[in-house]
């Protein structure tokens, strides 16, 4: 029988996105002890089996957890303590703060530690120098956007990624981009992000004379909104009735000003974040739910609105192609081309609704099938396991 | 008309900080006016040590720093100097503020922060961005002296998306504004500001600098260049899809793009996902000498911004020969005359752009020779520092 394992999932934050908290929730309920390490945003119940060590972001906080840990360790693993000073002093600018982060991972050395996001990486490597696991996530922009612009950090990737146990790959897309680096094939896991099983929906009929279209996301270069509102300027010349709502786009001076540029105050609008429930509300109303981005590794937030019986127009970047397939359980458009979200935007308006129905259906049975929660905390456990036993 | 406190006209000009050296429009500026002589004093947000030797007397704001002590201090000791050193000013200031209906609060908070301005007289005082009048619109009132506002551009079409509401009570006063393009002037309008307080001063370069003494050899690649922040509103993920549409027609071309900003990570991210960033390259910033420098190794010069208020990178270009395409934002068009000193394409159509670009590789060496000549002929007679020097003496003299 396999032992439960201490498993540290790190992103710097607590609590952190909605879908690292999924997985901390999910793994919570295995029968192992999960250590959560970083800087306390605000305070989160968990279950028992979930233990934070973390500090707030005053310097009496950090000071009482520098001290804690600082006695611990040099009264009970003093040897370790100066090995781990040693390292910290070669490899880090801001030496105080990097010991008060890495003190407590050291004191109580999980099995398996897992960076949740890349650029951070070179601070945690020294981990494997005291017998734990590294893995590192692979998400988002931090692989497959900075590192093309940004040579220092694609060259820390390329001295790093090699020396990692094993990675976890939100999509296929995204772990081909972690080998342009140096990541060992054969040490990269797809887990596919997973939501909780929900009881099916009943369909509402979203049958309305304006067509409803949302986004949502920060306003982050990556999102491709400028795309989103070309195409937008397309879709009214061409006399289609639409709105469109951008969750998360003001504060953007950009979009506010592209809106005023092509005269699309009535069509469209920009509102702030919201609440998760708001949001899922605002996504269960709309017609549609448009992903323009120019890269991603698999956006969540389609995987939400499928779950929402949403439909879902994507451009083809990243591992949305593992999810959606045209035509099927949803579309898709070539990234950076405004005329053929328009064109398709102009399609989808058009297509019966029992069509319409048809590729919801679908769509929920690729959420039931291929990115269940328990499937996700189960791979997840697996890939745990399978590092952590492979070298024990 | 105001009677002078001064032995010859004063011209306080606000600024955020003392012009760099680069910052030709302002240095011309303060220069033509003393050597007409006027009085300039500067008025800043910001100080450096570097600022000391500049051409005129520069008054600092307090440094209202983060720390709560400090800013307590400071706004004490500039709560003494509005009553004790220029009290009738200071109470004109609230009054003024107060019938305008600002709060006791933010009357108060103006009346401090603007104390620096109050000690000093001048004729005119002449904010050189809108955004900087904000939250001072009765300050040259109080000082009793005339009232500009410069607008060049972000501060006229992006800020008021900002800060909606921004310009409200700035456009119910008395003021002569002056801006860079008729298309501003037209913006203006759209504001109920009536012509006559309006002026238009496009900016101006130094000719005799970007005056082209350099025959660039004929290359076998198109080389095209853009001198601008690495901003948004620049345009330049349009031009790079219009590269990457010059690429699929065959056409080899090397694009340079001159300067910095927060957008680098976007820019080469698209050239990398559009496959062209071996075609192109970013210089980082560069000294005025070497901006020239580049600049004489192109033969086409691009500026396919989205939003723009005239653009003096784009005088320099045409000063040099360049054959300058740009987009028809804002005061652009008014830069470049199509199809005469260069060519003006609708915006935000990078299609447009790559056939425009395409049509112009196959003209011939005399119909490109023609444009060019006829650009460095219109910025000799348009864009010259003496003509800029001149119309800022008139449009202090003649309001």
């Amino acid at each position: 029988m396999k032992k439960a394992l201490k498993i540290a999932v790190y992103s710097g934050d607590i609590p952190s996105t909605t879908f690292i908290e999924r997985l901390i929730h999910g793994l919570s309920n295995t029968g192992n002890s999960i250590y959560l390490f970083g800087f306390i945003k605000k305070k989160v119940k968990y279950q028992d089996s979930v233990s934070v060590f973390g500090y707030r972001n005053t310097r009496l906080h950090k000071a009482l957890h520098y001290l804690k840990y600082s006695f611990l360790l040099f009264c009970f693993k003093p040897k370790e303590k100066r090995k781990l000073d040693r390292i910290l002093k070669v490899q880090s600018e801001n030496v105080l703060l990097a010991k008060v982060k890495s003190y407590p991972v050291l004191w109580h050395k999980p099995d398996v530690f897992h960076v949740q996001w890349a650029k951070g990486l070179a601070d945690w490597t020294w981990v494997q120098e005291f017998g734990m696991k590294l893995v590192l996530g692979l998400r988002g922009t931090h692989i497959n956007y900075s590192p093309i612009a940004d040579k220092k950090l694609a060259a820390m990737y390329r001295t790093y990624f090699p020396k990692v146990d094993g990675f976890h790959a939100v999509s296929k897309a995204i772990g081909l981009e972690a080998v342009k680096y140096g990541a060992v094939k054969e040490k990269i896991h797809v887990v596919y992000s997973g939501l909780p099983c929900v009881e099916e929906k009943k369909t509402v009929s979203k049958q309305k004379d304006v067509f409803q279209i949302i986004s949502i996301g920060r306003p982050h270069p990556i999102k491709g909104y400028t795309y989103a509102l070309d195409a937008c300027n397309l879709l009214k010349a061409q006399g289609i009735t639409f709105h469109y709502t951008i969750v998360g786009g003001t504060n953007a001076i950009e979009f506010a000003y592209q809106i005023h540029d092509l005269h699309l105050e009535n069509e469209v609008r920009l509102i702030d974040n919201l609440p998760y429930a708001k949001v899922q509300a605002l996504m269960q109303q709309a017609d549609l739910l448009l992903l323009p981005s120019v890269e991603e590794g698999i956006a969540n937030v389609v995987l939400e609105a499928m779950q929402n019986t949403t439909l879902v127009l994507t451009t083809n970047c990243g591992g949305m192609d593992e999810v959606i397939t045209d035509g099927v359980n949803g579309f898709m458009v070539p990234i950076r081309d405004s005329e053929a979200i328009a064109t398709k935007i102009a399609e989808i308006v058009a297509i019966p609704q029992a069509t319409k129905e048809e590729i919801r259906k679908k769509a929920l049975h690729t959420i039931k099938t291929q990115h269940s929660e328990d499937q996700m905390v189960d791979q997840m456990l697996a890939l745990y396991q399978s590092i952590y036993y492979d070298k024990a | 008309m105001t009677k002078h406190k001064t032995v010859g006209p004063t011209i306080g000009i606000v600024l955020s900080t003392v012009p760099r050296y680069s910052e030709t429009f302002f240095r011309n500026k303060i220069k033509g006016l003393q050597d007409n002589g006027f009085r300039v004093i500067l008025f800043v947000d910001y100080l450096e040590s570097e600022d000391s030797n500049f051409a005129c007397k520069v008054v600092a704001s307090n440094t209202f720093n983060k720390n709560t002590f400090k800013r307590i201090w400071c706004s004490f000791l500039a709560l003494l100097k509005s009553l004790f050193m220029h009290p009738k000013r200071s109470s004109i200031l609230y009054a003024l503020n107060k019938r305008d209906g600002i709060s006791f609060k933010d009357n108060m908070k103006q009346v401090i922060l603007n104390q620096f301005f109050l000690k000093e007289e001048v004729d005119w005082l002449h904010f050189g961005f809108g955004m900087l009048a904000v939250k001072r619109e009765n300050v040259a009132a109080a000082m009793c002296a005339k009232m500009a506002v410069s607008f060049r551009g972000y501060d006229l079409y992006l800020s008021p998306l900002k800060h909606p509401g921004c310009y409200n009570l700035l456009f119910t006063k008395d003021i002569q504004y002056h801006v860079l393009s008729q298309e501003m002037k037209q913006e203006l309008f759209r504001y109920k500001i009536p012509s006559n307080k309006i002026e238009v001063i496009t900016p101006a370069i130094d000719i005799p600098f970007f005056t082209s003494n350099t025959t660039v050899e004929k290359k076998n690649r198109l080389e095209l260049v853009t001198v601008a922040r690495l901003h948004w509103k620049k345009g330049l993920v349009y031009t790079l899809e219009a590269l990457a549409l010059l690429k699929q027609s065959g056409i080899a071309f090397h694009y340079t793009v001159i300067g910095a900003g927060s957008e680098k990570e976007r820019l080469v991210f698209a050239a990398h996902q559009l496959g062209i960033l071996e075609d192109v390259r970013f210089t980082g910033k560069l000294t005025q000498e070497e901006v020239k420098k580049q600049l004489e190794q192109a033969e086409v010069y691009l500026q396919y911004s989205i939003q723009e208020g005239f653009c003096n990178a784009v005088i320099e270009a045409q000063a040099l020969g360049l054959l300058c395409v740009v987009s028809n934002a804002e005061g652009l068009a008014e830069n470049v005359l199509d199809s005469k000193t260069g060519w003006v394409v609708p915006k935000r159509n990078p299609v447009l752009l790559a056939d425009k670009i395409e049509a112009i590789v196959k003209l011939s060496e005399a119909e490109k020779q023609k444009i060019s000549k006829n650009a460095i002929s219109r910025v000799q007679k348009e864009f010259g520092l003496i003509k800029q020097q001149e119309a800022f003496v008139h449009f202090y003299s003649e309001n």
